[in-house]
């Protein structure tokens, strides 16, 4: 097999695993932008989802993509009560709301624990096989899981871009003062903004699971993916998120494939320092932030 | 009212402490193992092990030890599979629980970090740790009741190399202590059954993701995929990924037995037609009650270290009572090193590695090699610590 060959399915690879990134941060960028609170549950959130589907899927026999609504749903319903019932108090302290997140993060994780135990599980999501166009190989079941994302964020963008409450929760991310004074509800906002970004998160977690394997510690890789991202894009920005999860999915395959996975952790890093000198706000996020 | 008060402390008296003085002394075993985390299902493993060990003595009315008689408590303490976690669980247990006996660690970090507590004060420890540093004549204390890659590699790869003519291997190893010592043993091994680890790729624990590693592991151009070293939910998921990017070559775990936690995260059509190592005789009607009892008593598949923990925690047991002690562990720990043949669940269990490590607190087992077929383990080979056939 030649070089260049290699070198262009790692930036496959890179591309694939940057997807799958970008749908696990993104919920991670729209909390912070609307509440202001970096969720340090969101990766238990992400677990959360990937148990609901375990439980539909192996348990209900609910098809596959059926069992992502469930996960949807059920993720809308544990933001919301979370908002409502631990951040609802925390409003306007942040640091407190950061480490009540904390909080929540650990009583989910041993919640789960307590209820699967620690022995990771697996979800079928029927599809096998490898997708060749030419030389180039991707496993199928990533195809899928990233066509499914693809189509989440694409109905995510809408509703953000088009609809009026899209466009409330944008302008409480711009400005939440303003957005109080033209008589936007930030009582119902906040909640809704809170819960979408959990729901983003069991979203991945749920898309993911057929890929890598359930477990409750499952959440600190993908929160820890999904800090990078933000810090790299800019915290709170969409676009940031978007370049930044290719950006680091590419470096992270192209460095594991020719170097070692070790020095692929590092530069990982290492370039969340370089962007944090050079552009303290990120790659798109304003500086002032 | 002071009379009232006098028979209040008459009654008290009565009900209070004279039960207490009949009643059994509580014997405490300590364990320091990974309940979260990678190394998770090891460290379930092992405690439930030891758990139903005590379970057996409590229920038979406890245990007897002199003139004394014991009830068992297992105090545990989650480490992690962290070093500085396992140190402040050891610390905890032998100066404020006061236990002489601790199960544990499952990792080799932690093993080597909580050592000098362990060893200065005299507290006998059955370990998981793979590390060949575990054993020494310098750690009189330590003991292994499992058995490690340099145990059983070389007659596996042997028998892999020869019968199924592998010559030239990939294998991604976790980058730590057992990562590394593990990659060195299977290293040597390949090379002295006269195959290659062609690959050899080191990751942090928490991946998740090697379809990039496994990339140039197949662009190498190798036969077989060796998993030893990874935690059974890492190697679930490279059995799982190496398959979706249609390796088609064998995969080979000579590693800790993992296969239903390699099956549970790859899927049966994935893991089918891998080579584990395998320490379940399926012809052993004991040990097929053991593991229909751990799964109806922890509503999980068994982890194969169970019954390692499960045995020496009765061969502890045994050594105590023959020592006729529970606080002197020297004695304690010369009966230990003297049992041999013991019959558990796993078949004749023996103290061995004198030669190889300085002292012989290494357990000698009878194991196998599998093959997954249809989600089962159906045996291939039996081996010894000489060869497989």
């Amino acid at each position: 097999m030649s070089i260049s060959w290699l070198v262009a399915q790692a930036i496959v690879n890179g591309l694939v695993i940057g997807m799958l990134y970008l749908l696990m941060s993104i919920g991670f960028t729209l909390a912070f932008g609307v509440m202001r609170i970096v969720n340090f549950a969101h990766g238990q959130f992400y677990m959360a989802g990937a148990m609901v589907m375990y439980v539909c899927v192996a348990h209900l026999n609910i098809p596959f993509t059926a069992a992502i609504a469930v996960a949807a749903v059920a993720a809308l319903v544990l933001g919301a009560v979370v908002e409502r019932g631990v951040l609802h108090s925390f409003r306007g302290d942040d640091l407190n709301g950061m480490i009540a997140t904390i909080g929540v993060g650990m009583i989910i994780e041993d919640g789960a624990l307590w209820a699967f135990g620690p022995n990771p599980l697996s979800v079928d999501s029927g599809v096998s096989g490898i997708l060749r166009a030419g030389p180039f190989f991707v496993p199928a079941a990533r195809v899928f899981a990233i066509g499914l994302s693809a189509t989440v964020l694409v109905v995510f963008l809408w509703f953000m871009q088009t609809t009026r409450t899209g466009r409330a929760i944008r302008a409480v991310v711009q400005d939440s003062e303003m957005a109080k004074a033209c008589g936007i509800r930030a009582q119902f906002i906040y909640p809704l903004g809170f819960a979408l970004g959990v729901v983003l998160a069991a979203i991945a977690g749920a898309t993911m699971s057929p890929l890598f394997s359930v477990s409750p510690f499952m959440g600190g890789t993908a929160l820890l993916k999904a800090f990078i991202v933000v810090i790299l894009g800019g915290l709170g920005s969409i676009a940031g998120a978007a370049l930044a999860s290719l950006l680091l999915g590419v470096v992270e395959s192209v460095t594991s494939t020719f170097v070692s996975a070790s020095l692929a952790d590092m530069l990982q890093f290492a370039l969340v320092i370089v962007i944090m000198l050079v552009r303290p706000g990120g790659l798109l996020g304003k500086a002032d932030e | 009212m002071k009379r009232v008060t006098l028979i209040v402390a008459a009654v008290l008296t009565l009900f209070g402490t004279v039960p207490a003085a009949q009643a059994q002394e509580t014997l405490k075993i300590g364990a320091v193992v990974a309940l979260s985390g990678a190394g998770a299902a090891w460290g379930d493993g092992m405690l439930n092990g030891a758990k139903l060990a005590a379970d057996d003595v409590n229920s038979a009315g406890g245990l007897q030890v002199g003139d004394k008689k014991y009830k068992i408590a297992i105090v545990a303490y989650d480490d992690k599979y962290q070093a500085n976690e396992a140190v402040t669980a050891a610390n905890r247990l032998v100066y404020e629980d006061g236990v002489k006996y601790i199960v544990g660690p499952t990792g080799s970090a932690p093993l080597l970090a909580i050592q000098p507590i362990t060893e200065k004060n005299k507290v006998i420890v059955l370990t998981l740790a793979f590390t060949a540093k575990t054993l020494g004549a310098d750690k009189p204390y330590t003991f292994r009741p499992i058995l490690t890659t340099s145990e059983f590699s070389q007659p596996q790869i042997d028998w892999v190399a020869k019968v199924k003519g592998v010559r030239k291997v990939g294998g991604l190893f976790p980058n730590d202590e057992t990562g590394q010592q593990i990659a060195k043993d299977v290293d040597a091994a390949y090379q002295k059954a006269g195959a290659q680890l062609a690959g050899k790729e080191f990751f942090e624990r928490d991946r998740v993701d090697f379809v990039p590693l496994l990339t140039r592991v197949l662009a190498s151009g190798v036969g077989a995929i060796e998993l030893d070293g990874n935690s059974p939910a890492t190697a679930g998921l490279l059995v799982k990924q190496a398959r979706e990017i249609g390796f088609p070559g064998l995969i080979v775990r000579t590693g800790g037995p993992a296969t239903a936690e390699i099956i549970g995260v790859a899927g049966k059509r994935a893991a089918e037609g891998l080579y584990v190592h395998s320490v379940i005789d399926p012809r052993s009607e004991r040990l097929a009650r053991y593991i229909d009892r751990y799964q109806k008593t922890y509503k999980q598949p068994m982890n194969g270290f169970s019954p390692f923990f499960y045995d020496s925690t009765h061969m502890l047991f045994e050594a105590m009572k023959k020592a006729g002690t529970v606080t002197d562990t020297d004695k304690v720990k010369t009966v230990l090193e003297r049992i041999q043949d013991y019959d558990g669940v796993l078949g004749k269990l023996s103290w061995t590695g004198k030669d190889k490590y300085g002292i012989a607190h290494q357990i000698s087992a009878p194991f196998y090699i599998a093959q997954v077929t249809d989600g089962r383990e159906i045996i291939v080979a039996h081996c010894n610590f000489s060869v497989c056939e």
